[in-house]
């Protein structure tokens, strides 16, 4: 009892304290500069929220951190970036791509029969080994002579013609089809070949029964089918994506940024991920060399310069708003709410922020899935032995993190710069706002998030008011992190264990 | 090398089990007949928990054989095992803390309508448990909490339970109450029972096998243990107190 009143007690202080700042700031300020720094801090908000929402759940189920989430986040961008301003890359990409899935994939298929075979224990060894060396040299062959470098130029181009006249005329780097076909057709055996490894021919101590086929056959079948679509689209849909709305391309844009990141995530943790869990640190130094590979990557593909990404229709008329009915008909890029000027794209980052965490919490309150992953972070082996497949569940969340820290970056695109590093600052930030709301708690990154956005930005407000060094927003962030520490050593929402 | 005979619902053969480098199990071998409850005795730290963790799979052997049903398990993943139809309740009253009872039950499922079908027998055996349903399970007793812990097990439909100490910790009209429940569910389903509480033991379990210091030295008919003081008191020593008496002793320490 004593113990509760003093939480309630020391919950009732942190309210009126926190009512206290912001009457403050407001009388302070006054009403301009407080709403209009009020926005502000929600967008940074919304925009830690979507990268701290993935890693809590991440370190929350798997006590893993991941400090790829940045980078991951600004891959999110990067494809988001591509496929809104000239999708060539992204389609020229697909095939290749979705071939070694496919072959991959197949691996549901084949391992039953598989692990029935009867071999030696010497060519149990060797076969996988056989296999994999085949595979490497299949998929160097498939990609030879891949121009892929022009290929991921494609959007450039399109942003420095579009002034001077259509995008669309840009001639393709495509290959003719008589001679790109050949390549998803090597690099899907060497995907097959890389499923008769690791299915582990002849180790029968697997559990792989034959009954599932039909539900095994699914996914290959599916991925199969979407292969060859996208063999045959490749040159096409560039052009019929380039010619749709502004709108409904950059929609497109999000969900393909969100769709990549739930595969690549997917992919990171089954390769790079699983085989570590025993040892914790090794993950740690793991996820923060894949940062350095990812940024790497990008730069060899895009160089490392800076790119601004075109608002979509809807927040690019110049010009303000009165209303938001007014702003939807005619696609303003600011709007007035309450005599402050606040640019449109800001309330649509705010929205999809709130959008998340309304969808989060769904997911973890109402779903089975989220019961698991609360279960999960009790107790993963009792969820297993209860019949639950936890490895796979750990794959899922990894992918659904992932994929949320991409769709913050596509979300941040058009409103950040987008350059290999602009991840970062989100995942130093990301870091410190799981560590306020309590690590593992969705609801303590949203709030913390919002916290952390809203000192943020009245950090900077005060910085150039009072023409402070802007290290001062920066510092602002870490001070409320002491204090949260200082009072609340779990956070906001923090467990005790 | 023991051959299962035709009524073995579970025969776990001459298991060895390493929990990191330590060799924790040097053969046990337990035989579980299909329909009654057989338990495995044994004092602190004998193995009996590390045994039923090699059967679900959380520690799986290196050697030895576990078949279940007519098929080899040991080696698969325990989300498998379990599928096959086994439910663990697992000691000290490993419930999910932070999922509501009604939670705890659902998450059991492994076909929709698990617990639609279940739900009457088991909210007849644990009546508590439907007066409590909504509440998050940390904010229960931890009797009710060892009640939540077997009725999970009961939700999809098993073919045997291993349920381990579900006395341990309770009061004396509790541990009658879970008596009952255990008897009742045993009815439908194979029982693996550890029980140090060897009154509650005897009443319950036909068979017994007893485990010493990571290997099984003794097994047969619990009818039969019983007139064998010696060994009884050669490998269970302490453990045949009754539960009261450890809760006294544990009381007087404090
Ligand atoms: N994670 C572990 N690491 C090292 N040793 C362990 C571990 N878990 C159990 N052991 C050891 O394995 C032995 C058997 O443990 P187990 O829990 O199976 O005993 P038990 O018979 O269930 O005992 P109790 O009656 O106290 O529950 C003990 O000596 C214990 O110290
Ligand atoms: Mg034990």
């Amino acid at each position: 009892m004593n113990r509760k009143n003093k939480r309630i007690l020391q919950t009732i202080l942190i309210v009126v304290v926190a009512l206290g700042i912001i009457v403050g700031l407001y009388l302070y300020a006054g009403q301009r500069a407080f709403v209009s720094t009020i926005f502000s801090g929600l967008t940074l908000g919304s925009l830690f929220f979507l990268v701290a929402a993935g890693l809590t759940l991440i370190f929350g189920l798997m006590d893993v951190l991941n400090f790829a989430h940045g980078s991951m986040f600004m891959l999110g961008a990067y494809i988001g970036w591509q496929f809104y301003t000239n999708p060539t890359f992204i389609f020229g990409i697909a095939p290749l791509a979705l071939a070694f899935g496919t072959g991959v994939m197949f691996i549901s298929v084949l391992k039953p029969y598989l692990v029935a075979w009867n071999l030696s224990p010497r060519m149990q060894k060797l076969l996988p080994t056989i296999a994999y060396i085949l595979a490497a040299v299949v998929i160097v062959f498939a990609v030879l002579g891949f121009d892929i470098l022009a290929l991921a130029d494609t959007a450039m181009v399109a942003m420095t013609t579009t002034t001077v006249g259509n995008p669309l005329a840009e001639i393709s780097p495509q290959e003719p089809l008589e001679e790109f076909w050949v390549r998803p057709v090597l690099i899907m055996l060497g995907g097959l070949l890389i499923a008769f490894g690791s299915s582990k021919p002849g180790d029968k101590t697997q559990y792989a029964p034959k009954e599932n086929l039909g539900k095994a056959i699914l996914v290959p079948a599916i991925l199969l089918v979407l292969t060859v679509v996208s063999v045959f689209i490749r040159e096409s849909a560039p052009v019929s994506v380039l010619l749709m709305n502004g709108n409904i391309r950059f929609l497109l844009s999000i969900l393909v940024s969100v769709a990549f990141g739930f595969v690549f995530g997917a992919v990171i943790e089954i390769i790079l991920i699983r085989p570590l869990y025993a040892r914790p640190t090794f993950i740690i130094l793991m996820t923060l060399g894949l940062s350095y590979v990812i940024r790497e990557l990008v730069q060899f593909l895009w160089d490392p310069l800076t790119y601004q990404m075109a608002r979509p229709p809807l927040f690019a008329m110049p010009g303000k708003a009165a209303s938001i009915g007014e702003w939807l008909r005619n696609g303003n890029s600011t709007i007035d709410i309450l005599g402050v000027t606040v640019p449109t794209y800001r309330l649509f980052i705010i929205a999809l922020g709130i959008i998340m965490f309304a969808l989060v919490t769904l997911l973890m309150t109402k779903t089975r899935l989220g019961m698991i992953i609360r279960a999960g972070v009790q107790d993963p082996e009792m969820v297993e032995a209860m019949g639950i497949n936890v490895k796979s569940v750990f794959t899922l969340v990894f992918a659904l993190g992932v994929a949320l820290a991409t769709l913050g970056g596509i979300g941040a695109a058009p409103f950040l710069p987008v350059q290999p590093l602009m991840g970062d600052a989100y995942q130093t930030q990301g870091l410190i706002t799981v560590v306020i709301g309590g690590m593992g708690s969705y609801v303590g990154a949203f709030v913390g998030a919002m916290i952390l956005g809203i000192a943020r930005a009245f950090g900077d407000y005060f910085a150039l008011k009072l023409s402070l060094s802007p290290a001062i927003a920066e510092a602002s962030t870490v001070i409320i992190m002491v204090i949260v520490l200082l009072t609340k050593p779990q956070g906001l929402f923090g467990k005790k264990e | 090398m023991s051959d299962v005979r035709h009524d073995d619902l579970l025969l776990v053969d001459h298991i060895h089990t390493y929990i990191g480098q330590f060799h924790i199990l040097e053969g046990v071998s337990v035989r579980v007949p299909k329909g009654s409850i057989t338990v495995l005795l044994g004092r602190n730290g004998a193995g009996k928990t590390t045994t039923l963790k090699s059967i679900i799979g959380l520690t799986p052997p290196r050697e030895g054989k576990i078949i279940f049903d007519g098929m080899e398990i040991q080696g698969k993943r325990p989300y498998n095992i379990a599928n096959l139809g086994i439910g663990y309740v697992p000691e000290h009253r490993a419930i999910f803390r932070q999922l509501s009872v009604l939670e705890n039950l659902k998450l059991a499922e492994r076909k929709k309508g698990d617990f639609e079908r279940s739900s009457d027998f088991i909210f007849k055996l644990f009546p508590d448990l439907k007066r409590l349903y909504k509440l998050p399970g940390n904010h229960l007793s931890g009797g009710q909490q060892q009640m939540l812990a077997v009725a999970r097990a009961l939700v999809p439909e098993n073919k045997l339970l291993l349920i381990d100490e579900p006395s341990e910790g309770l009061a004396p009209i509790l541990i009658q109450q879970m008596m009952e429940a255990i008897e009742t569910l045993s009815r439908t389903t194979t029982v693996l029972l550890v029980e140090q509480n060897f009154i509650m033991a005897s009443q319950l379990a036909k068979q017994f096998t007893i485990i010493d210091d990571g290997k099984s030295v003794s097994s047969g008919l619990m009818k039969d243990l019983v007139l064998q003081p010696e060994v009884i008191h050669r490998y269970l020593g302490a453990s045949i107190k009754t539960r009261i008496e450890l809760e006294m002793e544990h009381e007087s320490k404090e």
